[in-house]
């Protein structure tokens, strides 16, 4: 094996901004996330791909950062949490859901447990509880219990679907990169010419 | 005064306040919009210039000699800084503090020197520019070991006098007693009945998402060692870290940041921080040691209880309790750092809710080859609560008694608090048949008997179990040396201190010590307490976590105690600020500091509401108007309480009576509905309800997240979570495809109840509620279980009840 | 959990992946999901020299079904495969088994030839690759062939795929209309690996059970086709003796290894469980049946 081992450089599109980050072939998604670009909301709770909490969106549906190299993500639009809130003042519906809810305890799986929830919905708008459930079986949390985790979610369809109360309905992130009304998350991993 | 309705009885009680205008309320929690926003930094997001990072070398084997550890071609490699063995550790700082009973003969270090006691034990540390890197590196080091026989069985580990864990120790027993409580003996002797049950509850262990974690920086020139870290430090005992390190007790600032959850396993979790001030010193640059996934579950110094018990109960044949006794072996491990005080928290409530009038416990804790126990939810006391149970069940079965009934005619009467059980404890208060009651209801008990009658005809093999189980809270620092007749030090301090600073513009901050944020809504509680003093949103409340350098003594969450604890301390500091406000209202007023009174938010005169002085406007003239304060007071507004346990008594001189050490006791029923798939032994749970006391709620909403989560973890340690150590000592289950943690899929929802039977001891009448569920599920699940098979007349002896123990179980009856 | 470092190779082009891999031999590990294989490589239990990612190979990525077959191309998303209603139409134990394979955002990266590929004993495709005689087309610096399903599976994780080679295709022949299907799985979590699952597919001729096929995943080195089961169930009527008989028969003879999680003698009767719940699934569903 050769010494040094060949750096790539690439472009990644993160909450809408272009970063060209210089890596190893082996960095993974989330370390370069997390220190490249300071985005540390996202958690690695594993390593292995199981607990969900370094989950992000990429090209529009959920990933696991901890068991993707940045290498594999280059050209692509990722979102992270720090991407879902509209501004410093204001939070996402599905957020402001969760904090109604008390959907969290410590915090560490929120990150994944929101970008989830912004799939499952744009998906499903109005999903039973057991739907909701067997959605966020995806991703582990150890201090709710999940229950109102449930209730975070059921409450984020309802100010989705109803609008904000001054009426004016925010944008589900990736709407538009999900494409078509049957495709539901396909991540579109086409080639780039 | 009230009254208990099923026995209209009147029960003495401390009213909880009813012009309580914050706590009660289920307020949205203050720390949550920086969670949301990923915003919250654990450990694992911190850096600092020219930071480098840690990565343990961590032994292959349960059991062997370190004959050499060759660094040379680790150094050489890229990017490494320093490569550390043992025994270069052992030159540069001391053992890790440990609270175990010898500590001299299993001295704990960060790194093993002379041998390797368990699989993970780490034996060299690298540090690198990162952890790339230093793992690369990792795979360099070589390490000559020479194997030795594995100790891997407790039970057989305690006879074994030639094979020791520690050889210093001279036996693989650290510590071994029987205390007897009352007339045992007698007791026994006049009994009708006496019900035998064998049990074992398997090692599984907390799992946090997040992981230990601390970055050190020491200043050689100052001799200073900041540690960033998410253990609790314990103000008062962050002197013993210090020494470790070889730092001056003044000179060690611990400075907590936020874990991802803990459940016990960030309690006192001082090897992360002891890795990375050593990796500290030796490069003169910040480390970080973050453990991973592989290193908490092999090296994190958390893993439960694994206890083998074999228990007797005496009762009359009309199934009135008269005596139990405990016989445990706990297997605890290489190490023992925290002593037996998983047994303390059991002997806190080994009797349950019942009137058992004496009590037997005997203690083996065993050393064996495999990663030592830690504090899991519970820390004991949740084990215990599952054996009485499970030998309660056994007798309502034996005398074909309903379950619910049998435990409510053993009940201790709301008459006989403050209640001491026989070991000494007190129990503060307590209505367990209002509990029971508001249980059975909540779950239909009538109902679902009738539903599971009608599915077992259909021949589903459907049970309901219940459980009723004591939730001590707030321990006294009593429990830690009461196993001694002749402790090295009778500690009896366990404090809470905080500090509460007014600023100019009224606004308020609190700093809590000891510990940082782990999930615990520690935030909301300081918040929502202050809000109740001063009449303001928690939302608008600053708070902060200091350090131990210059912190105030505090012992941090443990023991469900924080709440209670920050009530006291925020209430006297809250009651010291007021006092001085009052003062200066009176000046401003020019009014009688005796005729004001504190209402809505500032200070007036008692019967002219008019005549008033908002607390902003105190706040500005404290801070900004020296010459408008009283003569003896100076300016500012700001103060200190240190709160100490509320309630503690000692122990007798021959341990006959333990004290009051663990008084402020909460309770739940819950009731479990299962269905046991015959062909895959899978169990679904159909129905499931929980009814809570802890005393007075501060915020309903975060208790029942508390609940909730508790009982999840309870369900998964009964059906899914195990530690498998094969007979080699090797770690089988050491990643999240192996450990089961549950999904939302293996969850049930849970119908929740609440009582409210306040503490006559603490402020508001708090009890702690933070290790609920998982004190309660394992007994409920258990016992439905049992019911679901009871034609095949299983009893669940083992955690987890694994889909292939119940059709051994079953397949053991049926003789199949 | 940091992986060890390897040479980064991304091909274009499938000539440029078949010549990369031609050159590398056994020293290369190919990366599509990466579902399976970065776990291992954080774990380093994988350190491969080299991985060479198709991720970019757009021309392998479809989804084309017609009367005769369903060809999934390599890149083909799980997920994708999931949701397309002509699988679901023409190779619906196929679809009905993606839903047990982990989650969602796993089946988002994870691909079905990958899959396929992976060869993990206790997966869920290869057990429908096995079951619906599937085609796996492998591409080398030799040009192309095509492996049937039951030549494929070799052992634990090993396959008929030769160093150099690049699986670029899945066939899986279609389902005549009004077949019946059934995939059933036993885990300890929604989403884990299974203790065992079973696959079934059957037609119901004049009220007889016809082409049977039953597969077994979780209980062998590799997918197991059940012969003996299809052979009790082949001509038999749809009752509870002959779904009993051929339960019975699908784990004669089976020696499930022990784990943590199930010994051998509970694999055995978990698995029989599965494949009569499976068979009852499909009669169910079959033409002419009671669903």
């Amino acid at each position: 094996m050769s010494d040094a081992p060949s750096r790539r450089t690439i472009e990644l599109t993160v909450n809408g901004e272009r970063h060209e980050v210089e890596v190893e072939p082996r960095k993974l998604l989330a370390d370069v996330l997390r220190q490249d670009l300071g985005l540390t909301g996202l958690n690695l709770g594993c390593s292995h791909g199981v607990c969900g909490s370094c989950t992000v969106l990429l090209d529009g549906a959920t990933a696991r950062s901890c068991i993707l190299f940045a290498v594999q993500a280059d050209g692509a639009e990722i979102t992270t949490i720090e991407g879902i809130a509209p501004s410093n003042e204001e939070m996402h519906p599905i957020q402001e859901a969760f904090w109604e809810q008390q959907g969290l305890q410590c915090g560490y799986c929120t990150p994944g447990m929101v970008l989830r929830t912004v799939e499952l919905l744009r998906e499903n708008p109005d999903p039973t509880r057991e739907e909701v459930r067997e959605g966020i079986a995806s991703n582990l949390c150890r201090c709710t219990g999940y229950q109102f985790i449930v209730d975070s979610v059921i409450d984020a369809a309802a100010r989705l679907r109803e609008g904000e109360p001054d009426g004016h309905v925010r944008p589900l992130i990736g709407a538009e990169e999900a494409g078509s009304e049957d495709d539901h998350a396909n991540p579109a991993p086409a080639a780039h010419p | 005064m009230a009254t208990n309705p099923r026995t209209n009885t009147e029960i003495p009680l401390v009213e909880k306040p009813s012009d309580l205008k914050w706590i009660g309320k289920s307020v949205k929690r203050v720390e949550d919009p920086k969670y949301l926003r990923g915003l919250g930094k654990y450990v694992a997001d911190l850096g600092f210039d020219g930071m480098l990072h840690a990565a343990v070398v961590r032994s292959p084997y349960a059991h062997a000699r370190i004959l050499s550890v060759d660094t040379s071609a680790a150094k050489a490699m890229p990017g490494v800084r320093a490569v550390v063995t043992g025994a270069e550790a052992a030159e540069i700082v001391d053992p890790l503090p440990d609270s175990g009973p010898a500590p001299e003969q299993h001295v704990l270090r960060v790194l093993a020197v002379d041998k390797v006691r368990y699989v993970g034990e780490g034996v060299a540390v690298v540090i690198a520019d990162t952890r790339y890197l230093a793992e690369d590196a990792r795979d360099m080091v070589l390490v000559e070991y020479e194997p030795l026989d594995v100790i891997a069985d407790p039970l057989v580990a305690l006879a074994d006098t030639s094979n020791l864990v520690h050889d210093d120790l001279g036996t693989n027993i650290a510590y071994e007693r029987t205390f007897t409580f009352g007339d045992v003996e007698g007791d026994f002797a006049a009994a009708d009945i006496i019900v035998k049950d064998k049990l074992h509850w398997h090692r599984c262990a907390a799992q946090a998402l997040d992981n230990s974690g601390a970055i050190a920086i020491y200043d050689a020139g100052s001799g200073e060692m900041t540690l960033h870290t998410n253990s609790i430090s314990i103000t008062s005992f962050s002197f013993g870290l210090a020494a470790s390190m070889r730092v001056a007790s003044n000179k060690l600032n611990m400075v907590p940041h936020p874990s991802g959850g803990s459940f016990g396993a960030r309690f006192s979790n001082w090897r992360t921080a002891v890795t990375a001030a050593l990796g500290a010193k030796v490069t003169g640059r910040p480390v970080k040691y973050s453990e991973d996934r592989l290193d908490h579950i092999l090296n994190g110094d958390q893993h439960s209880s694994d206890r083998y018990y074999e228990l007797e109960l005496a009762m009359t044949e009309d199934g009135i309790f008269k005596s139990y006794r405990t016989d445990v072996v706990d297997d605890y491990g290489a190490y023992i750092y925290l002593g037996v005080g998983t047994h303390g928290n059991a002997m806190a409530q080994v009797v349950g809710p019942y009137r058992i009038q004496s009590t037997e416990y005997r203690l083996r804790a065993v050393l064996t080859n495999k990663c030592q126990q830690g504090a899991y939810r519970g820390f004991g006391a949740e084990v215990a609560n599952w054996a009485i149970e499970r030998i309660v069940d056994k007798a309502a079965r034996q005398l074909d008694i309903d379950p619910a009934e049998l435990r409510r005619k053993n009940f201790i009467q709301p008459d006989q608090f403050p209640y001491h059980i026989p070991t000494g404890n007190l129990y503060d208060s307590g209505d367990y048949e209002r509990v029971l009651d508001h249980a059975l209801d909540e779950f239909d008990y009538a109902g679902m008997r009738a539903e599971q009658e009608r599915m077992r005809a259909e021949g589903r093999n459907v049970g309901i179990g219940i459980v009723s189980c004591q939730e001590r809270s707030v321990y006294s620092a009593t429990e830690f040396w009461f196993w001694f007749d002749e402790p090295a030090a009778e500690v009896t301090s366990t404090p809470e201190g905080v500090k509460l600073v007014v600023d100019p513009m009224g606004n308020l901050n609190v700093t809590l010590y000891s510990t940082p944020f782990w999930g615990n809504s520690s935030d909301t509680m300081a918040a929502m307490l202050l809000a109740e003093d001063f009449d303001v949103d928690p939302q608008t409340i600053g708070i902060d976590y200091g350090g131990t350098k210059g912190g105030l003594p505090a012992a941090g969450p443990g023991g469900s105690r924080l709440t209670v604890m920050y009530a006291g301390a925020i209430r006297g500091a809250a009651g010291k600020i007021k006092e001085k406000a009052r003062r200066i209202a009176a000046e401003m007023l020019e009014a009688d500091a005796d005729d004001l009174e504190w209402s809505d938010g500032g200070f007036q005169v008692v019967g002219s509401p008019s005549s008033r002085a908002e607390f902003a406007d105190i706040a500005m003239t404290a801070h900004l108007f020296a010459t408008k304060l009283p003569d003896d007071l100076q300016s500012g507004l700001e103060a200190t309480h240190v709160y100490d346990h509320p309630y503690t008594t000692m122990p007798s001189k021959d341990r006959s009576d333990l004290g009051s050490f663990y008084p402020c006791m909460g309770h739940a029923c819950h009731l479990a509905m299962v269905e046991v798939d015959l062909e895959t032994g899978g169990v679904e749970i159909l129905r499931y309800a929980a009814v809570h006391d802890a005393g007075t709620m501060v915020n309903p909403r975060s208790l029942e997240g508390q609940i909730i989560g508790g009982t999840a973890q309870g369900v998964a340690t009964a059906l899914l979570e195990e530690l498998v150590y094969d007979d080699q000592g090797q770690l089988l289950s050491t990643s999240f495809m192996d450990f089961l943690m549950p999904t939302a899929m293996e969850v049930p929802e849970l119908l929740i109840g609440h009582e409210e039977t306040p503490s006559p001891i603490t402020e508001y009448g708090i009890k702690g509620g933070g290790e609920a569920g998982r004190m309660m599920a394992p007994g409920a699940m258990s016992a439905a279980i049992d019911d679901a098979l009871r034609e095949y007349d299983v009893h669940v002896t083992d955690l987890p009840a694994t889909p292939e123990r119940i059709l051994d179980w079953v397949g053991q009856k049926a003789g199949s | 959990m940091k992986p060890a470092a390897f040479e980064y190779h991304r091909p274009e082009s499938a000539e440029e992946a078949v010549a990369v891999l031609g050159r590398l031999g056994d020293e290369g590990r190919i990366l599509a999901g990466g579902q399976s294989l970065v776990p291992l490589m954080n774990f380093r239990l994988a350190q491969p020299e080299h991985v060479v990612d198709v991720n970019r190979l757009g021309e392998f990525d479809y989804v084309q079904a017609d009367d005769r077959a369903v060809r999934v191309g390599a890149l083909a998303r799980q997920s994708t495969v999931e949701m397309d209603a002509a699988v679901a139409e023409r190779a619906p134990l196929l679809r009905e088994a993606l839903g047990f394979v982990a989650h969602p955002p796993i089946r988002h990266r994870g691909t079905v030839v990958g899959s396929v590929a992976h060869a993990d004993p206790a997966a869920e495709l290869p057990a429908v690759a096995l079951c619906l005689e599937a085609t796996v087309t492998v591409r080398g610096e030799r040009g192309e062939r095509q492996i049937a399903a039951k030549d494929f599976f070799l052992g634990p994780f090993e396959t008929a795929i030769e160093p150099g080679e690049l699986a670029t295709e899945v066939a899986f022949p279609a389902s005549a209309p009004g077949t019946g299907y059934g995939f059933v799985e036993f885990a300890r979590r929604h989403g884990d690996f299974a203790i065992a699952g079973a696959g079934v597919t059957l037609a119901l001729r004049d009220g007889r059970i016809a082409d049977p096929r039953v597969v077994l995943c979780g209980v062998g080195p590799t997918p197991l086709r059940a012969a003996a089961a299809e052979r009790a169930l082949d001509g038999g009527a749809p009752d509870e003796e002959t779904i009993a008989a051929a339960a019975a028969a699908a784990v004669e003879g089976i020696e499930p290894p022990a784990d943590m999680h199930g010994g051998t003698r509970y694999r055995i009767g978990v698995a029989r469980a599965q494949v009569r719940r499976a068979i009852a699934k499909a009669l169910d569903r079959a033409e002419g049946g009671e669903g």
